[in-house]
């Protein structure tokens, strides 16, 4: 197993919490963070502080919006969040590769 | 095993990526809704004696605009009570999915409607159930991609109920003329969304988001 390809795993991606949301980010345009917080089951605080990460890396997106005179939080990936995200899962798929039996 | 956590990360990536699209709003009111609406149909027909053609396209046509209509106010209603849009992308996606075999369906209603001024035919009205049990099912399967896996099986217990009735039409060919096809209708449409809708009552997760 070539110990390099660990180190070029993405650090902020790496951790559950932004994984989870970066993954519910890819395969929807977009999530409201009510949305978010449901699906994955984690804390106001605990959502907004990963979320703010990920903004700060540039891979996500927050657009703030009012709907029915509520304010309406929506996020989706950057160009840049869905090349990392893609790049990460093709790291962690060479890893699962490497590490089968021939 | 170092690698044991790439693999389950992989899969929980899979399982949030898959959850995310889906349509996860409470299908339970809307199936009983469907359900009732569509007894309340067959019996209406049924006990109203509506023969003619039209009346028979008119009728169904009457009970589907109010039950899309009906299932639409029930979700934008769960919708506003979790402060979400009711046009989210999960709808957006089973609607699209949904509207070629209605098209298809309200097409083919509308010429019957057109072409059968006067006319009373079972024949006409048989083919009417097998091809909208069809069309139904190949629509909510498709939209099946969208929301929980029991939708696509309640697709193909609709299109295997067209096929057993044209079969069974097939083997008797006589007989059947006195089979009351309002209440047919019922019993499929209302009855397979109503038995649907109960089993979720008590199946589903009370938390939905679309």
């Amino acid at each position: 197993m070539n110990p390099e390809i660990f180190l070029q795993l993405n650090r902020v991606i790496h951790e559950k919490g932004r994984l989870a949301i970066m993954s519910a980010l890819a395969a929807a345009p977009e999530l409201s963070f009510t949305e978010l917080r449901d699906l994955l089951a984690m804390t106001d605080g605990n959502l907004t502080t990963h979320i703010r990460t990920l903004q700060e890396e540039g891979f996500l997106s927050v657009a703030k919006s009012y709907q029915n005179n509520r304010p309406l939080t929506s996020c989706s990936l950057t160009v840049a969040g869905r090349k990392a995200f893609a790049q990460y899962i093709d790291l962690l798929d060479q890893i699962v590769r490497q590490a089968k039996p021939k | 095993m170092e690698t044991n956590w790439a693999a389950d990360n992989l899969q929980t990536i899979r399982t949030l990526m898959e959850r995310s699209a889906l349509y996860r709003r409470a299908l339970a009111p809307i199936m009983i809704f469907a359900g009732t609406m569509g007894i309340a149909g067959g019996l209406t027909g049924a006990l109203g004696q509506i023969q003619s053609n039209r009346g028979f396209v008119w009728l169904w046509l009457c009970t589907a605009i109010a039950s899309l209509t009906g299932a639409l106010f029930l979700v934008r209603r769960q919708a506003l009570k979790d402060s979400e849009p009711f046009w989210s992308p999960p709808t957006r996606r089973v609607s699209e999915a949904l509207l070629p075999a209605f098209f298809v369906g309200l097409i083919t209603a509308v010429m019957i409607l057109v072409s059968s001024a006067g006319t009373q035919s079972w024949e006409v009205q048989f083919f009417l159930v097998v091809f909208w049990c069809w069309l139904y099912g190949c629509a909510i399967h498709a939209a099946g991609f969208f929301m929980p896996r029991g939708v696509r099986w309640l697709g193909w217990i609709f299109i295997m109920t067209g096929c057993i009735l044209l079969a069974i039409a097939s083997v008797l060919k006589q007989g059947l003329e006195n089979v009351p096809l309002h209440l047919l209708m019922g019993g499929i449409f209302g009855g397979l969304h109503f038995v649907y809708g109960v089993y979720l009552h008590f199946t589903e997760p009370k938390k939905n988001v679309a």
